[in-house]
């Protein structure tokens, strides 16, 4: 059994496809080398990032899958799955040999694997994007933190970028220590392991409790229905959604 | 700014209005202004009863002119009133939306004084919001019957959707229940905006854009009035070809406090209201035609879905095999949705699909599986009688759980488990 080790990046999954097609070498497990476990009887290949070689690799798969193909790759590898590499790997992998678009081909376990985990990242980044709650600084910056099960602050911020126009803001996921901060006009993300130091200004209670009591009116009790609520907003999904604590 | 009594009043006041929906609106937000639209819609939180809120959904004011019988905020129903002014309104949406709160406002109002007045203040928050407060969010304004048609015209340019309540299923059943509303009032502005030039004309995409981006809709109370679903259904379909609807929405009517011998005492089972927004996704997605759902006595089964309860009159054409089967024929597979469909044209393409592969490409099966074959091979149940007590009892294993000492309804709890029931 062989194990690729890589930086946990687009670019390291590239530089492993550049290694298994000059040295044809096809991979069990692709695997980010920071947190790799050896495993009895695996023999791991350290794979270093090339920036010259990966360049090669990125522009066959881009002439044959499309612009959009390098940021699906991003997008999966921000899952939490831990064969998500491996599963990014396998798909390029696929495009490399095929030398075609294989997106469609979803009978293939590598295409409705990587199809899967794709579509999971992006489903919850769609549902953080309303989730996400702030609050705001008596300077005006607006602040929120958040757990999610992927890595995905990268995905959401643009979102609140468009819309919150000028306003500043700085979303935090406590999960992974990672921050990303806006000025209003540009994103900077950042790992960070400083405790927030973020005071709340004085109108944000009255804006708590305003919401929560237009959370608790729409609500029609005789309907109630937790099983639906719980399948919409689980449980682990609720530590920032005060409205919803009992 | 809006106190948390009279939030509270005209929040509680709007909950029956059903439309909480976000989407078809791609407006984006412009320089020094806040918000834009997500064409999927968000939703930003979920209530207890399972509904999603994705708009504030707020009552310009309860203190209504009318007096129908269903609503609470009926005249002769003594109960708090309040008003908001559209500068509060504006705030309080701002002060939402930067939290994240809240996708945009749905705003409403119980006809104060006269129509007209009423939609004129409706159309003043809603200018305020788009030109003071520069908010490029998402807005559905409910609009009043019999109120001026160029008013109704002009916030069709400041709001994403529009919407007018039918309110109930048949004429007749308006004149009992609201004297004071008239069907033709309620029509004519769903007429005049599906037909409005720059509503309907193809060639003027450019003005087209920035008119109702997301359409209009309707709500209608099912449960007052005694009209099958066979009517409701063919009125709704009836809407959607004619006044270009986006949605049709139902709401389950609840009993108010006045009792009256025109009205039910009892709230119809959740379950009807269910079926038909389950059978208007199948007008609307499907291909179906309201004549084809309904069951011979002009109801929904409340047994099972409506598409398993159609395939299951039609044995004549199942199973269809799944390699070879007309897309239109694959949407009325059960368990079949759109996405699946899609996705097993597209996987289709290049290989031919057994039920492994369907299960790789995340299609339920078991719905599916008594209708289809895969390469020829059929693994489902071939009676039409143990297909309907499977499919039943799927449905009810989806909503079963474990019953409670600590239930509401204790003693049935109890009973059921004493063996009593």
């Amino acid at each position: 059994m062989k194990t690729f080790l890589i930086d946990n990046h687009v670019n390291g999954v590239l530089s492993a496809l550049f290694i298994s097609f000059t040295e044809n070498i096809i991979p069990d497990t692709v695997e980010d080398r920071r947190v790799y476990q050896p495993k009895i009887g695996s023999v791991a290949i350290d794979v270093v990032t090339d920036l010259k070689s990966l360049e090669r690799v990125k522009s066959a798969l881009v002439r044959y899958a499309g612009d959009d193909v390098i940021a699906l790759m991003r997008v999966c590898i921000k899952s939490c799955s831990p064969s998500a590499l491996t599963v990014a790997f396998n798909y390029a992998h696929l495009i490399l040999s095929e030398r075609k678009d294989v997106s469609e081909m979803l009978s293939l376990k590598a295409v409705s694997d990587f199809s899967y985990t794709v579509q999971k990242v992006l489903h919850e980044r769609h549902i953080m994007t309303g989730f996400l709650r702030f609050s705001e600084s008596e300077r005006g910056v607006l602040y929120a933190q958040y757990s999610p099960d992927n890595d995905i602050t990268d995905l959401i911020a643009p979102h609140f970028l468009r819309r919150l126009g000028n306003t500043p803001f700085i979303i935090h996921d406590v999960k992974r220590n990672v921050i990303c901060m806006s000025n209003g006009t540009s994103l900077k993300s950042m790992v960070t392991d400083l405790p927030p130091t973020f005071t709340p200004s004085e109108k944000e209670k009255v804006m708590n409790d305003l919401w929560k009591r237009y959370y608790n009116e729409i609500n029609i009790k005789e309907r109630k229905n937790l099983r639906q609520q719980n399948h919409f907003i689980p449980r682990r999904y609720r530590k920032f959604a005060f409205e919803t604590w009992e | 700014m809006l106190d948390e009594r009279r939030l509270a009043i005209l929040s509680e006041a709007a909950k029956y209005d059903v439309s909480c929906s976000s989407s078809g609106s791609r407006r984006e937000n412009k320089k020094g202004g806040i918000g834009n639209a997500c064409f999927g819609g968000i939703c930003h939180s979920f209530t207890q009863d399972g509904r999603c809120i994705s708009l504030l959904k707020i009552l310009m004011s309860n203190d209504c002119y009318y007096d129908c019988a269903y609503c609470n905020n009926r005249r002769s129903n003594p109960i708090p009133r309040a008003t908001a002014e559209p500068e509060e309104i504006c705030e309080l949406v701002i002060d939402f939306y930067k939290r994240n709160y809240i996708e945009g406002l749905f705003l409403s109002s119980a006809v104060v004084k006269t129509p007209d007045y009423t939609m004129e203040r409706l159309f003043d928050t809603v200018k305020l919001l788009r030109t003071k407060y520069r908010f490029n969010g998402y807005i559905h304004l409910k609009g009043i019957p019999s109120a001026d048609r160029i008013l109704i015209e002009r916030a069709g340019f400041y709001v994403d959707r529009i919407s007018f309540n039918i309110e109930l299923p048949s004429e007749k059943s308006l004149k009992l229940l609201a004297p004071q509303k008239d069907k033709n009032a309620i029509i004519a502005p769903m007429k005049t905006l599906a037909h409005d030039k720059y509503y309907a004309d193809p060639k003027s995409l450019t003005r087209r854009k920035d008119f109702l981006p997301a359409g209009q809709t309707t709500q209608m109370i099912i449960g007052a009035s005694p009209e099958s679903d066979a009517h409701i259904l063919k009125l709704t379909e009836y809407m959607y070809h004619n006044y270009r609807l986006k949605r049709v929405y139902y709401s389950n009517y609840s009993p108010t406090n006045f009792s009256t011998s025109l009205l039910p005492y009892e709230q119809a089972p959740q379950i009807r209201e269910h079926r038909l927004y389950q059978a208007d996704w199948l007008l609307r997605f499907y291909g179906f035609t309201a004549e084809e759902i309904t069951e011979n006595d002009g109801f929904l089964s409340l047994e099972l879905d409506p598409k398993c309860a159609w395939a299951i009159r039609h044995p004549e054409l199942f199973p269809v095999e799944i390699n070879t089967a007309s897309p239109q024929m694959l949407l009325r597979v059960p368990g079949i949705g759109v996405k699946s469909a899609y996705r097993i044209m597209l996987a289709r393409k290049t290989a031919k699909l057994d039920f492994g592969d369907l299960k790789r490409l995340r299609v339920v099966l078991k719905r599916a599986v008594h209708f289809i074959t895969c390469k020829g091979k059929f693994i489902g149940s071939g009676k039409t009688s143990t297909i309907k007590g499977l499919l039943s009892a799927a449905e009810w294993n989806e909503n079963a759980r474990q019953l409670s000492v600590f239930d509401n309804n204790v003693y049935a709890a109890t009973s059921a488990l004493n063996g009593e029931l």
